[in-house]
């Protein structure tokens, strides 16, 4: 019977949600939002990289002076430009109209500024003589150095990889990082996407004064786990909903878009560490679902639960004020505070525990500490929601529900 | 006169009724008390329900009704005391030999009529396809069933009663407890209300029914109990406690001034006409000699038994500190 009533609260719950229109306005939100960023990005993009073309291969008239001596004349010829001597007729003639632009190069380049003058064609076709000057230089400096490879490396483009070592054996760095911190997201992302409903998952039987006839048909229990399970699976199609236009832009758009390529061959997943992560992310998750779910049994409206809402937002974001120590000096007392304060735990504690900061011994006492309070909070959400939501009108003290029955 | 096994209060409770049955009640609560912080709500409660009866759970409002049927639901734990229904405390996974319509009404006000009526369908155990059958006979008797696809909060209030009172009966429950049904009725759907009740009672469903409607009370209850103060006022049939509290009234119609007397009590006067309560071992013709005797001219003498109305008006009418509390 329990399980037919779980289903069956598990059931309605996500079918009204999913049923409703309101949900997926604002479900379809975020990815429609998502999709228009995307197209614009990518249509600027294409129109930027178009009017560059168009601009270097524009052809105008222009003249110019370098006193640096690396400026090729040949090279600048190919541009349709010349040699000039008088900077202050060259200006005048653009000044005139003769001719469309003049760029003065200083006798050192990368102290100096280039000065350009130039005809206006308009702010956005203007840019084509800066291009244009930049270019020119750039090509007389290869030229000069007589390889293209060298001068990339003269700028300093090159690509590094780096291999560390621990205890004798090569560790993953950020490619052993990133996994870990995935479960930081996945907490973000569940407590802010689902957080609000949770508070407000149970008042909703206060505000419709149908507690006891609830009360009366299934276990409280039973409903509050109900309820978050379909929490769970309304927030499952939400990412899934929210995740497509990223995953459709990636697959199709990501060179247009820029967006850097995904090696997932070369993430590092430490067995133990993805354990201790997914542990933290359950017992954190278990501590502040229960901690919501009692907020909003105390509470008679949404509104002042809302005001909690706030307050619990802030403690998971508390320990990024002190992300530098936590990453630098793991051991400094502020972190360690954070580490074993219950609600600043799971955060703290899985930045270290990505950062390689978190030793077995501490990851145990976080874990069992957070599933314990998390169980004795859930057990009090249950408790209160039992009592507290027959309190229509009134704010329901936890001293009340603890002393009250005994 | 066969006592309860454990009477409680000899000295408040002016009558406990003679119970011969000696199978297990359906309902029993025995020294029930229950306290929140300093204030005792309910103090040493006892009474029986038996299978098949409607019990009347009258009192003034605060008195603790709501509050023993909570505690006899497991929605609060009594402070002390045994309530049982079915020889055990009653479980939320006994749900589906309940139907309960309490005092304060709400549904999902967001959802559908069908949607809501399907969900507790399920809850009592109904499959999928009998829950919704169900709700829309019941829809269809109720007039509502082009409101089926409605949300409920779109519903008049008298129309979210009738839905409230289908997912109350839908399991056509052993028990069935109604904390105020008639509240927020129009006289037209009352009728329907105790047209239901009475449906449900004679298809062998115990009922107990708190209500200030002493009028129902006479016409649907086998039993009652008045709750005062925490405590059993009274308790037993309708008519014991009629004749315990005056048994005989005398309705007279006169000139004149009616006499003091020790036979009886005046408990209204108006117009010409009163009402005399008889007190014990006094008799109709006694007080009628006596009447008349005194010069008094009585032009009609009827008798009849004391209305539960005036109990209630009597046991209620002077409010004492412990009615004061305020309880659900």
């Amino acid at each position: 019977m329990a399980k037919h009533n779980l289903r069956t609260v598990v059931g309605f719950e996500v079918h009204r949600t999913l049923t409703k229109r309101r949900f997926w306005i604002l479900t379809l939100l975020v990815p429609i939002a998502l999709g228009v960023v995307i197209a614009l990005v990518y249509a600027s993009h294409s129109s930027t990289r178009n009017s560059i073309t168009s601009q270097k291969n524009s052809k105008f008239s222009f003249v110019y002076t370098d006193t640096s001596g690396v400026v090729s004349d040949p090279l600048v010829r190919t541009f349709g430009g010349t040699r000039g001597s008088d900077v202050e007729r060259s200006i005048a003639d653009v000044r005139s109209g003769k001719i469309d632009a003049y760029f003065e190069y200083p006798a050192h380049p990368t102290k100096e500024t280039i000065k350009i003058f130039g005809v206006d064609k308009g702010v956005f076709e203007n840019g084509k003589y800066g291009s244009v000057a930049t270019l020119i230089i750039e090509l007389s400096a290869q030229q000069k150095i007589g390889s293209a490879a060298l001068a990339a490396l003269g700028q300093g483009n090159v690509k590094t990889v780096t291999k560390t070592y621990k205890n004798g054996k090569e560790s993953g760095g950020w490619n052993g990082v990133i996994p870990l911190l995935l479960y930081l997201l996945l907490f973000y992302v569940v407590i802010i996407l689902l957080g609000n409903q949770m508070l407000s998952s149970t008042l909703e039987e206060k505000e419709n004064r149908v507690t006891e006839m609830i009360l009366t048909t299934v276990n409280a229990t039973t409903l509050i786990i109900g309820k978050i399970t379909s929490l769970f699976i309304v927030g499952f199609v939400q990412m899934f909903v929210f995740v497509i236009p990223v995953i459709f832009g990636y697959i199709f758009f990501r060179s247009s878009l820029n967006w850097p390529s995904l090696d997932l061959s070369s993430l590092q997943f430490d067995p133990a560490r993805m354990t201790i992560g997914a542990l933290l992310l359950l017992g954190g998750f278990t501590l502040f679902t229960g901690t919501l779910v009692a907020i909003g049994a105390m509470m008679p409206t949404a509104k002042e639960a809302g005001v909690f809402f706030g307050a619990m937002m802030a403690l998971i974001f508390v320990p990024f004020y002190i992300i530098t120590l936590i990453v630098s000096d793991p051991h400094a007392l502020i972190v360690q505070i954070f580490t074993y304060f219950p609600f600043s735990a799971p955060i703290t504690a899985m930045m270290r525990n990505a950062f390689g900061s978190l030793s077995l011994w501490e990851a145990a006492i976080v874990v069992i500490e957070l599933f314990g309070f998390g169980i004795v909070v859930l057990r009090l959400a249950v408790r209160l929601f039992r009592y507290g939501s027959i309190e229509y009108t009134k704010k329901l003290s936890i001293r009340t529900v603890l002393f009250r029955q005994k | 006169m066969a006592v309860l096994a454990k009477p409680v209060h000899w000295q408040r409770v002016l009558y406990v009724e003679d119970m011969t049955t000696t199978s297990e009640p359906l309902v029993r609560i025995d020294g029930f008390k229950m306290t929140f912080g300093r204030e005792t709500i309910i103090d040493d409660l006892s009474f029986d329900i038996h299978a098949g009866e409607t019990f009347g759970f009258l009192g003034s409002n605060g008195c603790g009704k709501t509050t023993t049927i909570r505690a006899l639901l497991g929605i609060y734990r009594p402070t002390a005391g045994i309530l049982h229904i079915n020889g055990k405390p009653f479980r939320p996974e006994d749900g589906s030999s309940l139907g309960y319509l309490p005092e304060e009404r709400g549904l999902y006000k967001k959802e559908s009529v069908i949607e809501v009526m399907m969900y507790f369908g399920r809850l009592k155990g109904f499959s999928h396809q009998a829950a919704r059958d169900w709700s829309m006979k019941f829809l269809e008797r109720m007039s509502l069933a082009d409101k089926a696809k409605v949300r409920i909060d779109k519903l008049s209030s008298g129309q979210q009663q009738k839905v409230q009172l289908g997912v109350t009966v839908m399991n056509s429950p052993e028990l069935l407890i109604l904390d105020e049904p008639t509240k927020g009725f129009d006289p037209v759907n009352r009728r329907l209300l105790m047209e239901i009740i009475e449906e449900q009672k004679n298809s062998g469903s115990t009922v107990l029914m708190v209500t200030h409607q002493m009028e129902e009370v006479e016409r649907l209850c086998d039993r009652v109990i008045f709750l005062k103060g925490g405590r059993a006022e009274a308790y037993g049939s309708v008519d014991q406690v009629q004749d315990h509290f005056g048994g005989t009234t005398i309705r007279i119609k006169y000139s004149g001034t009616i006499p003091a007397s020790t036979n009886y009590t005046i408990t209204s006067q108006h117009n010409n006409y009163a009402e005399l309560v008889l007190t014990d071992h006094a008799d109709r013709s006694t007080i009628l000699r006596e009447l008349v005797a005194s010069g008094l001219q009585v032009r009609e003498f009827t008798t009849g038994k004391l209305s539960l109305d005036d109990i209630f008006i009597r046991i209620y009418g002077h409010r004492d500190d412990d009615d004061s509390v305020a309880v659900a």
